[in-house]
C-alpha cells in the first residue's frame, strides 16, 4: 500500500520474558482513523509502544512515512511527526498546564503557533491554563494529555483509550476534537468502548491474544454481529 | 487535603524551630544560641551540597547514588591540590584535554573507517587491535609524563607540610615561591597522548558498533569539531606555556586561587558523574539492586584510590588570606570591614564568628539553592527534570532524549558533592573518609525532607545541621532537666544519634518527610 503513513509488520514484542506481542500487523492509511480493537490484555497498548520504539521489536519492523525506525531510540521515533497520548490521562501533574503544553514543543514557539487550534478544541484549557496539573478534574487531564501531542506538528497521532473512565459528556466532547484533530493528522486509536470507536473510525484492527487476526473497513464491522460477539464479546 | 498536608509542613518545621528558641531562652546565652545558630546552617550548607545532588538522581534516575560521599571527598582532594599545587594541576591539564578531544573526536574516524566494508572476522577484530595499541601507547606516553608531585611517604614532600607551608606564607602576606618546572617532554609526547586516546574511542566506537550494527551519522557534528578543536588547542596551550602559567598561578592571591579550586572541583565533579553514569549506570537501569551495589563498590574504590595518591594521614587545607587576617582592624564589626581587612573572625553581639565557616558556606549554600531552584522551576531543563521524576517514558516520548538528560543531572548532582567537598576542606579539614560521615548525614536530611524532593532536601539538611550543632553545644554546658540534679551533657556519640532520632520521629508522623508526596 504505497499512501500508508504506517506499516507494523509482523511484529513480536517481548515485556521481560513474556511474549507479547506474537505477529501484529497494521496498516494506517494517510488521513482519517484507524481504531485497535481487542479485547482487555491483547496487545493493543503494547502494539502503540511498539510503535514508538519504547517496547522495541524483537522480530518484524515498523515503518513510519516510508522509512524503518528500526534502531532508533524512542525520542528520535517520536521527533519523526508521531504524538501519544497515553492511557489513564498520564500528563505531567507536578507540571502546569501551561509548562505540560509547553514541555512537549519541538521547536521553539510551537505552543504559539498551535494555541489556537488547541484551545478552540479545549476551550477549558485556556482557563486552567496556570493552574498545576494535579487540580484537574479526569476529564480536563485527558484533554491536556490529547492536546500535548498537538503541540508539535505531529503526522500520526497514537491514542490510548480516550473515553476510559469519562463522564458521556465529556466523552462527546472527547469525540469532537478527535473527529476534528483528524483532519490535521492521522490518528491511530485504541479503545474499549465499541460505540465510541465505531462513530469515530473509519477502519479497523482486530488483535487477539498478540494476533493481528482481522483488518477492514468499520462500516462493515458493526453489520457483522458475528465477528463482533467473537472477538470483542457482547455488543 | 493538599493544603492540610502544606500547613502540617510548616507547622512541624515551626514548632522544631520554636523548640530551639525555647532551648535558647532555657540554658544559653543570646550570643551563644547566635553562633550555635550560624553553625547550625553552616553545616545544613555543607550536608546539602551532597543532600541535594543525592536528591536530583535518586528523583530522577531512581539511582541511590552511594558513591556520593566519596564524590564530595575527591572534590576536596582535587581542590587541595589545584589550591596548594597548581603546578600539578598545569602538568596534569595537557593530558586530560588531549584524552577528552581523542574521545570527543573519535566518532569521526569511527564512522571514517566504517566505510571500508572488510569481512566479519576484521570488523570483529579491529575494535579489540585498537584498544591494545591505545593501552599500549597510553603506558607508553604516560609512563614518561612530566608532573609535579608529592609523595605521603615523605614528611618534607607529604600533603601536611605543603599545607603547613602555604598557612605560613599566608599568616606572613608573602607569596609563595613557584618550585621548579618539571622537565618538558618534546611534542612527540602530545601526539602519542592525543593519538591513543583518539584509538581509544575507536576502539570503542567499533564496539558499539559491532552491537548495535553500523556507526550511523555522527550527532551534533559541527559542535563536537569545535569542542574537540578548542580542547585540542587549550592542551597544547598549556603544555607549551607550562612554565609561564605555573608561576602565574603560584604568584596569585590565595583568594583567586581558591575561586579556580572551586571551579576545577566542579569541572571534575560534573565530568566525573558524565562518565560515571555513561559507563557504569547505564548499562544497570534495569537492575536497580546492581546499581546500589556498583556505587558502594565505587564509593570504596574510590576511597583507596585517593589513599593511594594523597596517603592515608589527615591534613589541612590553608584558608585564602580573606579569611585568615587577625592584624589590625580585626575582629571585624561589619561585612565590610571584613571585606576591608580580611579578618578571620566577625564580631556579632560579643562574640565572635568566622568569616569563612560561619558566613562564606551558608552564602555558598544559599547560592546554589538559589541557582539551583531557579534552574528546575524556570528553564526547560528544570521542566524536563520535574516531568521525567514523575513519568520519565512519557518524557521520551515526546520525542525528548532522556537519557542525555539522565547524564546531564548525574553530573549536575556529582558536581554539587564536589563542590561540596571543596567548600568544607578549609573547615573540615582534608581525610580519604571525610565523606562517609556526610553521606550519612545527607541521607537522613533526605529521609527528613522527602527523597526526591529539592526543598525538602534544604530543609533536611538544615535540620540535620541545626540539631548537631545544638547538641554538641548542649554537650559543652549541659542541659537542665527537671528531674535531674546534675546538668545532663549529651556525649559526642550523640550527635549522629540525635539527628537519627530527628529521623525517626519525623518519619513516625509524617512517612513520606516534610516535602515528600505520597505515591
Amino acid at each position: 500500500m504505497p499512501d500508508a503513513i504506517l506499516e507494523v509488520q509482523e511484529v513480536h514484542t517481548f515485556i521481560g520474558q513474556f511474549h507479547i506481542l506474537q505477529g501484529v500487523s497494521v496498516s494506517v492509511p494517510r488521513g482519517g482513523i484507524v481504531v485497535l480493537l481487542g479485547r482487555n490484555g491483547a496487545g493493543k497498548t503494547t502494539t502503540l509502544k511498539t510503535i514508538l520504539g519504547l517496547l522495541p521489536p524483537r522480530q518484524g519492523q515498523v515503518i513510519f512515512d516510508g522509512q524503518s525506525v528500526q534502531g532508533r531510540r524512542s525520542f528520535d521515533i517520536a521527533a519523526l511527526g508521531i504524538g501519544f497520548v497515553p492511557e489513564h490521562r498520564a500528563i505531567f501533574r507536578s507540571l502546569s498546564v501551561a509548562e505540560n503544553l509547553k514541555i512537549a514543543e519541538r521547536a521553539r514557539g510551537d505552543l504559539d503557533r498551535k494555541a489556537d487550534f488547541i484551545f478552540g478544541l479545549f476551550p477549558d484549557l485556556k482557563r486552567l491554563y496556570r493552574l498545576p496539573g494535579n487540580h484537574l478534574s479526569g476529564g480536563q487531564q485527558q484533554m491536556l494529555a490529547v492536546a500535548r501531542a498537538l503541540v508539535p506538528d505531529n503526522r500520526l497521532l497514537l491514542i490510548d483509550e480516550p473515553s476510559e473512565g469519562l463522564a458521556p459528556i465529556i466523552i462527546e466532547q472527547m469525540m469532537h476534537a478527535i473527529r476534528q484533530l483528524s483532519a490535521e493528522s492521522t490518528v491511530l486509536l485504541v479503545e474499549q468502548n465499541f460505540v465510541v470507536a465505531s462513530q469515530l473510525a473509519e477502519s479497523y484492527v482486530i488483535i487477539e491474544e498478540g494476533r493481528s487476526v482481522q483488518a477492514g473497513l468499520m462500516a462493515d464491522l458493526v453489520v457483522d454481529r458475528e465477528t463482533i460477539q467473537r472477538y470483542l464479546g457482547a455488543a | 487535603m493538599e493544603t492540610l498536608r502544606r500547613n502540617r509542613t510548616l507547622l512541624i518545621t515551626l514548632a522544631i524551630l520554636a523548640f530551639l528558641l525555647f532551648t535558647a531562652i532555657q540554658g544559653l546565652s543570646t550570643r551563644d544560641w547566635v553562633i550555635t545558630l550560624l553553625r547550625g546552617i553552616s553545616v545544613g550548607a555543607i550536608t546539602f551540597l551532597v543532600a541535594s545532588g543525592l536528591s536530583l538522581i535518586f528523583g530522577l534516575l531512581d539511582v541511590l547514588n552511594l558513591a556520593h560521599g566519596t564524590l564530595f571527598m575527591i572534590g576536596a582532594y582535587v581542590g587541595w591540590t589545584t589550591y596548594l599545587r597548581p603546578d600539578t594541576l598545569v602538568d596534569l591539564l595537557p593530558p586530560v584535554l588531549l584524552l577528552a578531544a581523542g574521545l570527543l573526536l573519535g566518532p569521526f574516524w569511527a564512522a571514517l573507517v566504517g566505510r571500508w566494508r572488510t569481512s566479519r572476522t576484521v570488523s570483529r577484530a579491529w575494535p579489540w587491535a585498537a584498544l591494545i595499541l591505545a593501552v599500549a601507547l597510553a603506558t607508553l606516553v604516560f609512563a614518561q609524563w612530566p608532573l609535579a608531585r608529592w609523595d605521603p611517604a615523605v614528611a618534607a614532600q607529604s600533603p601536611a607540610t605543603y599545607s603547613l607551608q602555604l598557612d605560613q606564607a599566608i599568616k606572613a602576606g608573602q607569596a609563595r615561591a613557584a618550585p621548579a618546572p618539571a622537565a618538558q617532554g618534546g611534542l612527540l609526547r602530545l601526539a602519542g597522548a592525543f593519538l591513543g586516546s583518539a584509538l581509544l574511542a575507536l576502539g570503542l566506537a567499533g564496539f558499539s558498533a559491532a552491537r548495535y550494527g553500523g556507526a550511523g551519522k555522527v550527532t551534533g557534528a559541527p559542535r563536537r569539531w569545535a569542542l574537540g578543536a578548542l580542547l585540542l588547542v587549550t592542551g597544547v596551550g598549556i603544555y607549551t606555556g607550562d612554565a609561564a602559567l605555573t608561576r602565574f598561578l603560584f604568584g596569585l592571591d590565595t583568594a583567586w586561587l581558591f575561586l579556580i579550586a572551586l571551579l576545577v572541583a566542579l569541572v571534575t565533579g560534573a565530568a566525573l558523574g558524565a562518565l560515571m553514569e555513561i559507563t557504569l549506570i547505564r548499562p544497570l537501569y534495569t537492575r536497580p539492586i546492581y546499581q546500589l551495589m556498583l556505587t558502594l563498590g565505587l564509593g570504596v574504590s574510590g576511597i583507596e584510590l585517593v589513599q593511594a595518591i594523597w596517603g592515608r594521614t589527615e591534613f589541612n587545607m590553608p584558608k585564602p588570606a580573606l579569611f585568615q587576617g587577625s592584624g589590625a582592624g580585626c575582629p571585624a564589626t561589619s561585612i565590610v570591614d571584613w571585606l576591608a581587612n580580611g579578618c578571620s573572625t566577625i564580631d556579632v553581639l560579643g562574640g565572635r564568628i568566622r568569616t569563612y565557616n560561619e558566613l562564606f558556606v551558608i552564602l555558598i549554600g544559599v547560592i546554589v539553592l538559589v541557582a539551583v531552584s531557579v534552574l528546575l522551576q524556570r528553564s526547560r531543563l528544570g521542566m524536563i527534570i520535574r516531568a521525567g521524576v514523575q513519568d520519565s517514558e512519557m518524557v521520551e516520548a515526546l520525542g525528548i532524549n532522556v537519557r542525555q538528560v539522565f547524564t546531564l543531572v548525574f553530573a549536575l548532582g556529582a558536581a554539587l558533592a564536589t563542590l561540596g567537598g571543596i567548600i568544607a576542606a578549609p573547615s573540615m579539614g582534608l581525610s580519604p573518609l571525610m565523606g562517609e560521615s556526610l553521606l550519612l548525614a545527607a541521607l537522613i536530611a533526605l529521609a527528613i525532607g522527602g527523597l526526591t524532593s529539592f526543598p525538602g532536601a534544604a530543609a533536611g539538611s538544615l535540620l540535620v545541621g541545626l540539631v548537631q550543632q545544638f547538641i554538641i553545644k548542649y554537650g559543652q554546658i549541659g542541659i537542665r532537666l527537671p528531674f535531674l540534679e546534675q546538668p545532663f551533657k549529651p556525649t559526642p556519640p550523640l550527635v549522629p544519634a540525635s539527628t537519627v532520632l530527628l529521623m525517626v520521629i519525623i518519619l513516625l508522623v509524617l512517612p513520606q518527610g516534610l516535602f515528600g508526596r505520597k505515591e
